[in-house]
């Protein structure tokens, strides 16, 4: 379980994290969504204690970072895959982590072989490509056999495969009932892995609520509707209180009224009906629609020159 | 590798009981030392260049005796050829001392550190104590034995100990060259604090690195105070500048390692052995002080 409370963080002007509250439960994956700089990356260095917070306090099961009598074994954390010495092996990098907190050689072996670097443990890690640091990262996370794990950005620089073994993964260890909480800004992501979801942008809180609710609070239930008669069929919806408009492709989207009360609309008004579909909003587009105007850094389109 | 899905189960032994402390601490810093190669590239500097140039220089100073001036002849020291090496050694710590903890900073890795361990000075300490073992071992090794390299190179060029009670003029007036032994008790005081000096500095430097968490900066900051401040210091009006050029850290080397049995020569000059030690020691103290302070108020 971790819990933040009035979570309060400024870097000079800029006010990174504002008055942030949140609860991760322990036994499913908790995603931490927000479009890049709002606060994801600050507010996990501050739960893990590296950051301290201007106000607030973040706990995990009841104890701030700083009280831990075994740091490494009560919470592991991903935060910078290539945050190691280029110089040192794998092997060494987790043998200096594990000595830290008591934990035997054996499972410096262990993790290794979780995360599929045995083969390579005696190497130089700064021969190590993204995805091998990934793992690496991964490995000194699990280490101390926590019950609490953090993971930030934890699938940058993995390959299809890799994916789905940190998605297999992250489930899991959340079946066993750990607290895993992830961040990411890819939300097809989180929506395939995680269950409950901790939205910020701006370093404040947008949403606390599990995937399935935020997508169904978020979005109005929308009908996609084909019909050859489509403006006398328009026409009808509207007199019932739908909202309608025109797709270029000739289909309608219907909102304000269901299926079946659309079907039942063209059966008496006597119009034929082509398609008749609910149409389910991704977590992308319900996330994107949210955040819109709490994105700091937009992309350009090209601008057209003239000849 | 995809086959791994969740790790297997382990038994890590209680963790109700006791806390991670500074043991623990140290044993991963000695790893982290011996498992980067420029640890082992410094050590062995360390070690060939004490007893390489105790040799060289040795060599070159007693073929010279029958030809040396008065002045040269009085402050002739045959204990302080044979620690040369530590003008070179002294940067070669520097270094090793700031990049314990400036590299850390450099990688990142300093973020890992900090996030397993609840108490940061526990860092601090175990930092300096495994980084000060290593180097005063070192350097206690490469002192002897760089001393006992030139008293051989001395003996064969026919140099014979001073009488007791010998005098700068018994020195000057001396036919064969002057030659002591451990059995001199200043000479065994230099030759085991030169090996202090080492590390001291070396301790100074880790501080520095803890402040400026930065390994270009943290070395430049501890060989300006070593090579440049004296240069300053020289341009200074000399009545003005006398008043403390004792005090500096190149100076209370100097004073930690000269056998001071002819002390006219150097009094007032410089501090006398131990005192110039303690007030080294003082400095490196001040500024481990300042880097807990600032490690455990700054964000990683």
């Amino acid at each position: 379980m971790i819990s933040a409370r009035g979570l309060t963080k400024s870097y000079g002007a800029t006010r990174a994290v504002d008055d942030l509250s949140f609860d991760v439960r322990p036994g499913v994956v908790t995603g931490f969504l927000g479009p890049n700089g709002s606060g994801k990356s600050t507010t996990m260095r501050m739960v893990m204690g590296l950051d301290l917070p201007d106000a607030g306090a973040v706990t995990l099961d009841g104890r701030r970072f700083h009280d831990l009598r075994w740091p490494l074994r009560e919470v592991g954390a991903l935060l910078e895959a290539k945050a190691i010495h280029p110089g040192r092996s794998a092997y060494n990098h987790l043998l200096a982590m594990a000595q830290t907190n008591s934990i035997p050689r054996t499972r410096v072996d262990e993790v290794l072989g979780v995360v599929g670097l045995d083969g390579v443990a005696r190497r130089k890690a700064g021969k190590f490509s993204l995805g091998m640091s990934q793992r690496l990262g991964i490995a000194s996370a699990l280490l101390g056999d926590p019950g609490v794990l953090l993971f930030d950005e934890p699938i940058n620089g993995l390959d299809p495969e890799g994916i789905l073994w940190v998605r297999n993964l992250l489930k899991g260890l959340a079946g066993e009932g750990r607290t895993i909480f992830v961040s990411s800004h890819l939300m097809s992501e989180m929506a395939l892995t995680a269950t409950d979801l901790v939205v910020i942008g701006r370093g404040q809180l947008i949403a606390d609520t599990t995937v399935d609710d935020f997508i169904a609070s978020n979005t109005v239930a929308t009908v996609l509707v084909r019909s050859p008669a489509n403006d006398r069929l328009a026409a009808e919806l509207r007199t019932h209180g739908a909202g309608v408009t025109s797709r270029d492709d000739g289909a309608l989207l219907v909102t304000g009224i269901d299926a079946a009360a659309i079907g039942d609309t063209a059966l008496a008004a006597g119009l034929p009906l082509h398609e008749l579909s609910p149409v389910q909003a991704s977590l992308e587009e319900v996330f994107m629609d949210l955040t819109s105007d709490m994105v700091d850094y937009h992309g350009q389109s090209p601008v057209q020159v003239g000849s | 590798m995809t086959t791994a899905t969740v790790p297997p189960p382990v038994v890590l032994g209680a963790f109700d009981e006791g806390h991670a402390g500074l043991a623990n601490q140290m044993r991963s810093e000695w790893t982290k030392l011996r498992s980067v190669r420029s640890t082992w590239v410094c050590l062995v500097v360390v070690f060939v260049a004490g007893i390489g140039l105790a040799a060289l220089v040795t060599n070159i100073e007693a073929g010279r005796w029958g030809s040396l001036g008065l002045a040269d002849r009085a402050t002739f020291d045959p204990v302080r050829f044979s620690q040369t090496g530590t003008f070179l050694s002294q940067f070669v710590v520097g270094v090793l001392g700031a990049l314990v903890i400036t590299s850390e900073y450099a990688t990142g890795s300093i973020r890992t550190t900090l996030s397993i361990t609840s108490k940061r000075t526990t860092v601090l300490v175990a930092k300096l104590v495994v980084i000060g073992v290593v180097v005063f071992v070192v350097a206690e090794v490469t002192a002897f034995a760089s001393f006992f390299t030139s008293q051989v190179i001395l003996l064969a060029h026919g140099a014979k100990a001073l009488p007791p009670g010998a005098t700068i003029l018994t020195q000057i007036r001396s036919t064969t060259i002057p030659y002591v032994s451990l059995a001199d008790s200043a000479a065994l005081r230099a030759v085991f604090l030169s090996g202090v000096y080492l590390l001291l500095l070396t301790l100074l430097a880790c501080g520095i690195g803890f402040i400026l968490r930065h390994t270009a900066g943290a070395i430049a900051a501890f060989v300006g105070v070593l090579l440049v401040l004296p240069l300053i210091v020289d341009v200074l009006p000399s009545s003005f500048a006398s008043s403390f050029e004792k005090y500096l850290p190149s100076n209370l080397g100097l004073a930690m390692t000269l056998v001071t049995t002819r002390k006219t020569d150097f009094a007032g000059v410089l501090l006398p052995p131990w005192p110039a030690t303690g007030l080294l020691a003082a400095y490196g103290a001040v500024l481990i002080v300042i880097a807990g302070l600032l490690l455990v108020r700054r964000d990683a």
